[in-house]
């Protein structure tokens, strides 16, 4: 993306991305191809914090990091946004939703950030070890 | 915060509603940062707090299938 292409070109590239966007935007994100199979490959995961990251050791391809950057953007607009509503903080909002995600949502196979910062990884016998925060 | 005495704390809220007073309406503003947010794993989480939020964070996630 240095260069530029010539303008008729990139005209017409904007129309198609406007086009695809729309296309695209009510089924969206996590109903977004690329990121489930990055997450069943255990390539990115969910986090004790309640975001998406990129699992140590593993390598994502710039528009894989962006996509997992949009949805955490979301996210935080959505934790925000609740936070307010119920009076605690943006953190907490979103370790709750952790707590959730990582109890019910993490597949055999795939990876997982837990409260140490450590990227774990979900086996057969080897249940999600989900954070101390979350109780019981 | 917790160095902020009740007085202070109640001036800053009366300043924020007049603010708000002189701008018509009670701004309720939710925008996404424009530059990479951090992750940050260190946060204190009251333990008391999260699992009074179980449901909020239920709804909050069957609400918004997009992300997650």
């Amino acid at each position: 993306m240095t260069h530029l292409s010539p303008l008729p070109l990139r005209k017409a590239l904007a129309g198609l991305a406007i086009a695809a966007a729309l296309i695209g935007a009510p089924a969206a994100a996590i109903a977004d191809d690329v990121v489930d199979a990055a997450r069943a490959g255990g390539v990115i995961g969910e986090q004790a914090d309640g975001y998406l990251g990129v699992a140590a050791g593993q390598t994502a391809s710039a528009d894989l990091r962006a996509r997992v950057d949009q949805i955490n953007i979301r996210r935080r607009a959505a934790y925000t946004e609740r936070a307010a509503a119920t009076g605690v903080s943006v953190n907490e909002m979103a370790a709750a939703v952790a707590c959730q995600l990582l109890a019910t949502r993490v597949q055999v196979g795939e990876r997982y950030r837990d409260e140490a910062g450590t990227w774990r990884q979900r086996t057969a016998s080897a249940p999600v070890a989900v954070p101390s925060f979350c109780g019981q | 915060m917790q160095a902020l005495s009740r007085t202070a704390q109640a001036r800053i809220a009366a300043a924020g509603l007049a603010a708000a007073a002189a701008a018509g309406c009670i701004p309720v503003q939710v925008q996404a940062p424009d530059k990479p947010i951090e992750i940050n794993l260190n946060v204190n989480i009251r333990q008391e707090v999260v699992v009074r939020l179980e449901g909020a964070a239920r709804d909050l996630l069957e609400s918004n299938p997009d992300i997650f």
